[in-house]
């Protein structure tokens, strides 16, 4: 007993407190008295993505010493390997091409994708400060290349972040972030607990530094012992930016028992629920946990986020989905991510076939050249002559494929799709139909995503508490961590968007 | 008489051999250079990237080595003019009579340190094992080379000064003959951007070499 | 003043005697068993040069069993910086592969997120490229 740990020690009265007093949601919250901190910062911010430096740099400004914490050994997590389209209305792409968009759209598509379960004073906030944050991002450095659509969205709204990656966005914040005198990134130190006071403010955080994440662990949130352990005090609050828990193999079923431990992710290792779970033991709200998204422009012939949606979205757009069974369409080419999963979900399951997602030439070369010559050689897209070498590549009944096509190319020129109600207006097909040889062919599949739910949070991004309804006092969250913006389906474009957004709001409260 | 034969014999051997020694100086001098190597010698990358290294003489202090004060044995003179000879006749069959476009450049250079050595370096770096300057970490390999000097762990500079003389090597090994087909199309560009800038005028187009594996097709993944 | 001269030769012998021992802490190094070895194997080149666990666990005491992780500052120390590293494989940036030098992270990531001394490495770029990777570069050293 003498031997053990202060973290021994907090486990064994953690356990006793969580059997003595179950009622009690904040038994479980480290409390100041027996903490002495080892540093001293105004802001801490929990995770380095969109959300966390925009938080950062945000707060940072204001003149605050912020230090942002990441358990991993690079920065970004999901962001910086994301597909870096950031859905933003009345964005200069826009402006450019002619498009007429606007926050009343933007509204009415994010909340028709989140099937009524949206908050709408979130929304509403997403909305009305999603042009600051792509300004915000601008001013740190980051630079946008084209327009791009992606399903659900009415009009073509999504800026491409340069580099065609997240990292467009990442890499110039964090070095922004990290030029600002007093601040500091540090990477490979993880957040074990949030301390509160008596009162269960936020006043600061129990961390390990020197923490080194374990990629074969099972469960690495339960089983990793590394590194050492710190008490930092955050003066003004305390930030989670942590992201969603797409690769946490226990917590994501125990939401959604459908998602099988050997489900492949589009998400980076460390997508773990490990700091969602210390900010319920302080008493937040959870909202919608078990609304995970898994991402329909996937091909299950390559792991992880891999390059696929690079063609999917274009082909998605501008093409068909067949499935190779009936060699008939399967539904809305552009139907919100959850309605395309399922289908697709369904096929694979039921039909015991991979759908085929394909587009003709003249779609293709809506794609930067060096993509489409990519996702051939990595050999997830295939390059065909002719209809019939696709039906007898992938053996498709040819004549229900041919009838299929022809239908589909009078659905273009008509504008109109009786079938599955496909948007083919002028705008989105800019009248490409599928006619053009060659022609290109992806597999798909898809794979867990985004978790839309996570804890509650005000328009001003402050975490509510369960108990009393109210802000924790110094608790803040943004992006993936939180629920309630998205409702049951996150458009494409839409994680930016609102993790830039929210970040940037919780680090105006400083 | 026999006097003056002996002197005269003197006289014109002396004169003699002065022409001689300095027909070799001169010969030898003017033959150390990458100017003259480059001649036979395929060496196009090296060369390239030597000129771009502080050992060409682009540095502050304008030093500058040539190719034979690190390639070439400076023990004795007769090992010098020998090994240079063998080269020069080595060099030279292989750029009139062997496959210069498939030289494996970078088998060769997993062997540099038979091509370097070390008393040339030496030569110059006269304080490696004593220069203060030095952070603890040098100080320490170059004890660690000392030590192993004359056992069968020997090493040589160029054991772990992997690019000395030529930064950048690794970069134009691959720029002449990429490691990974896929490289090939953008590599060569940028190696008849390279000899384009160095030769300037008496630049000729390279030959663009047909790929070595075949890039497209799927085979290393399937065979996984 | 006989004793004077006395104490002082003791006291030089002692000093003599403290300093070899000091030295002999020093120098000597542990032997290296089969054992360690075979545990703890480390790579082709850096045995190719004569290194030794000692080479690079420096100033970690005299157990091989208790070394700790030398982190990047140690593998630093020889390598040059992590600009340098890029720049050995800049061919790479050609196709925007070079992982030292990557789209998503430039020259920040700390060394051991893929090579490992003691055990095979590994290439972070797999969890998404896995079908990129083997074309763009060789295995992990």
């Amino acid at each position: 007993m003498a031997n053990m740990s202060r973290r021994d020690m907090l486990k064994m009265s953690m356990i006793g407190a969580g059997t003595l007093a179950l009622s009690s949601v904040n038994a479980n919250a480290k409390e100041a008295k027996d903490v002495k901190f080892d540093e001293e910062w105004d802001v801490v911010v929990v995770g380095s993505g969109f959300a966390g430096l925009s938080a950062g740099v945000t707060a940072a400004k204001k003149g605050n010493k912020v230090l942002i914490i990441e358990k991993m050994g690079r920065v970004g997590g999901n962001s910086v390997i994301n597909g870096g389209v950031f859905g933003v209305w009345g964005n200069d792409f826009q402006e450019k091409e002619g498009i007429k968009d606007s926050k009343e759209l933007y509204i009415k598509d994010i909340l028709k994708a989140g099937g009524g379960l949206n908050h709408p004073e979130l929304v509403e906030t997403l909305a009305d400060r999603v042009r600051d944050a792509y300004q915000l991002t601008k001013d740190c450095g980051a630079k946008y290349i084209m327009l791009k659509l992606h399903g659900g969205h009415s009009v073509p709204r999504g800026a491409l972040a340069e580099s065609d990656s997240g990292a467009g966005i990442i890499r110039p914040m964090s070095k922004f972030f990290q030029d600002i005198d007093g601040c500091e990134l540090r990477r490979k130190c993880k957040l074990d607990h949030i301390i509160t006071d008596e009162s269960g403010k936020v006043i600061g955080v129990e961390v390990r530094d020197e923490y080194q994440f374990d990629k074969d662990a099972q469960n690495d949130d339960k089983e990793n012992t590394s590194g050492t352990t710190k008490f930092i005090k955050a003066k003004k609050g305390v930030v989670l930016a942590s992201g969603g828990f797409s690769r946490d193999k226990h917590f994501r079923k125990a939401q959604d028992p459908r998602i099988a431990d050997d489900l492949d992710s589009t998400n980076h290792p460390g997508a773990t629920a490990g700091v969602l779970l210390e900010a319920l033991k302080v008493g937040a709200e959870p909202v919608q946990v078990s609304w995970i998204q898994s991402l329909p422009l996937s091909s299950p012939d390559e792991k992880g986020y891999g390059v696929s949606s690079a063609f999917t979205h274009e082909s998605f757009r501008f093409g068909i989905i067949v499935s190779p069974k009936t060699g008939k369409r399967y539904g809305n080419e552009l139907a919100n991510r959850k309605i395309q999963a399922d289908y697709e979900f369904k096929s694979k399951n039921e039909d015991g076939v991979y759908l085929l997602s394909m587009c003709d030439s003249k779609a293709a070369a809506e794609m930067l050249p060096e993509k489409l010559e990519k996702v051939q050689k990595v050999g997830i897209v295939k390059k065909f002559d002719s209809l019939e070498d696709i039906a007898k590549e992938y053996n498709m009944p040819l004549d229900e494929f041919k009838k299929t096509v022809a239908n589909y190319n009078q659905y273009v020129k008509d504008e109109k799709d009786p079938e599955f109600g496909k948007n083919l207006s002028k705008d989105i097909t800019k009248g490409y139909d599928f006619s053009v040889a060659p022609f290109y062919v992806s597999r798909v599949i898809p794979k867990v995503h985004h978790t839309m739910g996570g804890v509650n949070i005000t328009p001003k991004a402050e975490v509510i508490s369960a108990d009393t309804n109210k802000p924790i006092p110094g608790l803040y969250a943004a992006g993936e961590i939180t629920g309630g913006v998205h409702g049951a389906v996150r458009l494409g474009s839409m994680a930016i968007a609102d993790c830039l957004t929210f970040g940037m709001i919780a680090g105006e409260n400083f | 008489m026999k006097k003056r034969i002996i002197f005269l014999i003197f006289v014109i051997g002396g004169v003699f051999g002065l022409v001689a020694s300095l027909g070799v100086y001169y010969g030898l001098e003017l033959t150390s250079d990458e100017r003259f190597c480059v001649v036979c010698h395929e060496m196009d990358p090296m060369v390239i990237a030597y000129n771009d290294d502080v050992h060409s003489g682009k540095g502050k202090t304008g030093v500058r080595a040539r190719c034979v004060d690190c390639h070439l044995p400076h023990d004795n003179i007769i090992n010098y003019i020998y090994a240079k000879a063998r080269n020069g006749v080595v060099e030279g069959y292989i750029h009139f009579f062997e496959d210069v476009e498939n030289i494996n450049w970078h088998e060769n250079r997993a062997r540099r340190k038979d091509f370097v050595f070390d008393d040339g370096c030496l030569h110059c770096h006269t304080n490696v094992f004593d220069n203060a300057l030095l952070t603890d970490k040098a100080k320490k390999m170059h004890a660690h080379y000392k030590k192993l000097l004359n056992t069968k762990d020997e090493i040589g500079c160029a054991s772990c000064h992997v690019e000395v003389g030529h930064m950048g090597l690794n970069n134009m090994l691959n720029y002449w003959d990429p490691k990974y087909p896929i490289y090939e199309d953008k590599a060569y560009e940028k190696k008849e951007e390279l000899r384009r800038n160095y030769f300037k005028d008496s630049y000729v187009p390279s030959v663009k070499k047909s790929s070595k594996k075949d890039t497209n097709s799927s085979d290393e993944n399937s065979s996984k | 003043m006989k004793t004077d001269k006395l104490i002082l030769i003791f006291m030089s012998c002692m000093l003599i005697f403290t300093f070899s021992i000091s030295n002999d802490n020093n120098t000597t190094q542990v032997e290296i068993t089969k054992e360690m070895e075979q545990k703890y194997p480390i790579k082709a080149h850096h045995s190719q040069i004569g290194l030794s666990c000692f080479d690079c666990h420096e100033n970690q005491g005299n157990d091989p069993f208790k070394f700790k992780n030398i982190g990047d500052k140690g593998c630093i120390s020889c390598h040059g910086d992590k600009k340098r590293v890029a720049k050995r494989l800049q061919y790479m940036d050609m196709l925007k592969a070079n992982p030292h030098n990557s789209v998503h992270d430039g020259p920040t990531l700390y060394c051991d997120e893929c090579h490992y001394e003691h055990k095979k490495s590994t290439n972070m770029c797999l969890e998404c490229h896995e079908h990129e990777v083997p074309r763009w570069m060789g295995v992990t050293p």
